[in-house]
């Protein structure tokens, strides 16, 4: 009996320090986590317009961020989006409900901070607030809109869909009439040699210079990728020979991965949808903010 | 119990002699694995380090005080507590190296080599005995799985460390997934090669 | 045979709760599926006019996450009874996505609803086959290798490790989503993951052994001896780790855990089978032992390699 007991005390007393350095770390680390993956995301998007390693974006650029959730309420699904509104520093946000048919239902000043609208947890309560209850939100995605002097220059849209093993997450870099001007594979299993090949440069700059029009209704070819187009997409050329070819390939299909058709073709098939519907909404959306008049940093 | 054994010894000890992977054949889940570049071979044999070193000196500044029928749980507790720790150390700092290692980080918990070396050393020996014995162990592991590393990288992409050397890919094969297992499969031959042919030159001589 | 069909029917008794798409497809559509690749099948449950269900104007199809964005129809296709209407779309559907069909002015319904998506019973199955063949843990994860090779040198060793480990898997990662979901997640301690699933793997582990040791000594001591191993192999905390990531629900982890098993059973039933061979075999003596076995384990991955990609549903 006193074995047992005291067993149960040293088992105890493990589990307290154990739990105690577990703890410990959380708290020294959870900040840091964050942090760096906001520096991340950060350097993605710049690295997507064109602004890598030492080149610093000027102060003109400005970022807006929208945020998209479906909306369940008992009269049924609507489309939410969360934008900015003024001009300059945005302090305030706007929630715009939209119906299926992209008619404004409403549209509600919701009380959050810039730094809160950040996270989803703060966000997702403010919001909330803001409309009230009965209302059921679902988080879809978010969009930036980069504007430079209060010009748009490019839209950066975030796609998910399923690849060949798993889902492959990416961002996409758009110019203002849609064309592709970069992409990331964010997350991505494939197979190592074969699907994961999606990551480099050869296949994934044929994207870029992409119009709309070629985009919806890109195809895949499986042939292999001509010996100048492969130097100019991993820019071994000089710029200006490499912009040439590249100029000659612009509607050209997507080369496939050498044993990895699928994972090509379902990469080239998400992006493009992913593109086409991010276009049909910001239409909509445009309409909308133009009609109401709302002043919008974008 | 004293050891008669110098740090240094000990260490060399768990490099080359009782090498996790290529001698004692535990751990090899990561090694055929994650084990495409060396890179990946260094990340993941830091936290084995890590953890192996941790776990170690833990269980020996306290060996007096575990109660010989909770001696397992006691050894998982503080291997699970250190994994998360060196998990979420990772996953802070940095990130890129950690979503390349995916689910190994998390599944050291599980290593054979671990609780072998408590079990085995730790709950007997000194603490510095002890730290020195999980340097080494540590350094074995991560030692083995940057060859593995190199020869797959080498081979299969034709660069190290990313570096582009060959200027070609002599074979694609290698950089594949079920590779690990022939990479490994093969360079445990070569060393239990080398190891006979050193003992028939020994035997010649002497 | 017998055990399997109740089986059977038990798990599709279970899941017809988990079915809102076959059960609520309102009272005019009476059945609905995806037909060919860009294809829509809708069954009603009366006669219609043919005209009318002709029209596509009257359908509007979209899939459940994007309910914005309607797709675009090319033709609707009753059959000459009119109780059933095949719906082309201009592109391919995801038929992994749920489609929710809206039908307007017809059959005297002014507007009915119906949700078309795969069968769920289809989804679990494919979250089997993956676990079992397609995403194979020991040749295509490279889990769990060092148990692997020390038990299949011998068939009857291989099945008891086999059967003994998928018994365990199960129970363990049925327990790891319930703490998972009931008390990781809702206290917002999902860092204590690691701990609480290895704890829970001990445990189950030192249940076993001790329920089997009292009801069935006889089992124990053809099984007893690998309990010990199932401790040290990954996949027993692989399972719940994916089941953690992937977030998935109690039959999704259910059936993730039973191909692991199986799976690990398979690898190692087949690799016993070609180390008894071996051991007839002239082996060059610097491959004796662990090396052929990992020269062995490549070709079967390789073999394993050609089941990606595979769809069954």
């Amino acid at each position: 009996m006193r074995n047992i007991i005291t067993i149960i005390v040293r088992l105890t007393l493990s589990c307290l320090i154990a739990a105690f350095v577990i703890g410990l770390c959380f708290v020294l680390t959870s900040k840091a986590k964050k942090h760096n993956e906001h520096v991340n995301e950060e350097k993605v998007i710049y690295s997507l317009l064109g602004y890598k390693g030492d080149a610093h974006p000027p102060e003109s650029l400005k970022l807006s961020v929208l945020y998209r959730y479906v909306v369940s309420d008992p009269h049924g699904k609507s489309i939410g989006y969360l934008v900015p509104t003024g001009q300059g520093e945005t302090t305030a946000f706007s929630f715009i409900r939209l119906d299926l048919d992209g008619n404004l239902i409403d549209q509600k000043q919701v009380a959050v901070g810039a730094e809160d609208a950040v996270e989803q947890e703060g966000r997702d309560k403010a919001i909330q607030a803001a409309l009230g209850p009965g209302a059921e939100l679902t988080y879809a995605d978010k969009t930036i809109i980069v504007t430079e002097n209060g010009n748009r220059i490019s839209y950066l849209v975030t796609g998910k869909f399923p690849g060949f093993k798993t889902f492959v997450s990416v961002m996409l870099a758009l110019k203002p009439d849609f064309s592709v001007r970069g992409l990331a594979i964010l997350e991505q299993e494939e197979d190592p040699g074969l699907g994961a090949e999606i990551e480099k440069d050869y296949f994934k700059n044929q994207f870029i210079g992409k119009s709309f029009e070629t985009l919806k209704t890109l195809d895949v070819v499986k042939e292999p990728i001509p010996e100048e187009y492969l130097k100019a997409l991993e820019s071994r050329l000089q710029k200006e020979e490499a912009a040439k070819i590249r100029e000659q390939f612009k509607d050209h299909a997507i080369y496939a991965l050498t044993g990895a058709t699928i994972s090509s073709r379902s990469v080239t098939n998400g992006i493009s949808g992913t593109v086409k519907k991010f276009a049909y909404r910001l239409n909509i959306l445009d309409k909308v903010i133009k009609d109401q008049k709302i002043v919008v940093p974008f | 119990m004293a050891n008669d054994k110098t740090s240094m010894q000990l260490v060399a000890n768990g490099i080359l002699k009782e090498n996790p992977i290529f001698r004692l054949a535990l751990s090899m889940c990561p090694a055929v694995g994650i084990s495409t570049t060396v890179m990946n071979g260094f990340m993941l044999g830091i936290a084995v380090l890590f953890v192996q070193v941790c776990s170690s000196v833990t269980i020996s500044m306290v060996k007096n005080l575990i109660h010989p029928r909770i001696r397992i749980p006691t050894y998982t507790l503080t291997i699970a507590t250190w994994v998360t720790v060196i998990d979420m150390v990772l996953a802070a700092y940095l990130p890129e190296a950690y979503a390349k290692m995916g689910i190994f980080v998390k599944l050291i918990v599980a290593f054979a080599i671990i609780t072998m070396r408590l079990e085995m050393f730790a709950c007997k020996e000194p603490v510095g005995a002890s730290f020195w014995d999980g340097l080494g162990m540590g350094l074995g592991f991560m030692i083995g799985m940057m060859t593995i590393g190199l020869v797959r990288e080498l081979l299969g992409s034709g660069a190290i460390l990313g570096y582009d050397v060959l200027g070609f890919k002599p074979l694609l094969f290698f950089i594949l997934p079920c590779a690990g297992f022939f990479v490994v499969g093969l360079m445990m031959a070569f060393f239990n090669y080398i190891e006979v042919f050193y003992k028939r030159k020994k035997g010649f001589t002497s | 045979m017998n055990l399997s069909r109740i089986r059977l029917i038990a798990i599709v008794a279970l899941f017809c709760s988990f079915l809102p798409g076959l059960v609520h497809g309102a009272d005019l559509i009476s059945q609905q599926s995806f037909g060919e690749k860009n294809e829509i099948v809708l069954k009603f449950a009366a006669e219609v006019d043919k005209l009318k269900a002709g029209n596509i104007n009257n359908y509007t199809v979209f899939e459940e996450q994007d309910p914005d964005i309607r797709l675009e129809l090319v033709s609707a296709t009753p059959n000459y009874a009119g109780t059933a209407v095949s719906l082309r779309f201009k592109e391919p559907l995801n038929t992994a996505h749920t489609h929710i069909v809206t039908v307007k002015n017809l059959g005297g319904v002014e507007k009915a609803t119906a949700t078309v998506s795969q069968s769920y019973l289809g989804y679990l199955f494919s979250i089997l086959i993956s676990a079992l063949l397609i995403n194979n843990f020991v040749f295509t994860k490279y889990l769990g290798l060092c148990v692997f090779f020390g038990t299949s040198k011998r068939k009857t060793t291989a099945k008891g490790m086999g059967v003994v480990f998928t018994l365990v898997i199960v129970a363990s990662a049925t327990m790891s989503w319930f703490f998972f979901n009931f008390i990781l997640i809702p206290y917002n301690l999902n860092f204590l993951e690691i701990v609480v699933f290895i704890g829970l793997v001990s445990l189950t582990v030192q249940a076993v052994d001790t329920i089997l040791r009292k009801v069935n000594p006889i089992l124990f001591n053809s099984f007893g001896v690998y309990l010990v191993l199932v401790i040290a192999n990954c996949v027993i905390i692989a399972v719940p780790l994916m089941m953690a990531n992937n977030k998935y629900n109690f039959y999704e982890t259910f059936m993730l855990a039973l191909g692991a098993g199986g799976g690990f059973l398979l690898a190692l039933y087949l690799m016993s089978s070609v180390s008894e061979r071996m051991q007839l075999a002239r082996i060059p003596p610097t491959f004796k032992g662990l090396p052929i076995a990992f020269i062995v384990a490549g070709q079967f991955a390789m073999a394993f390699l050609g089941f990606s990609g595979l769809k069954i549903f």
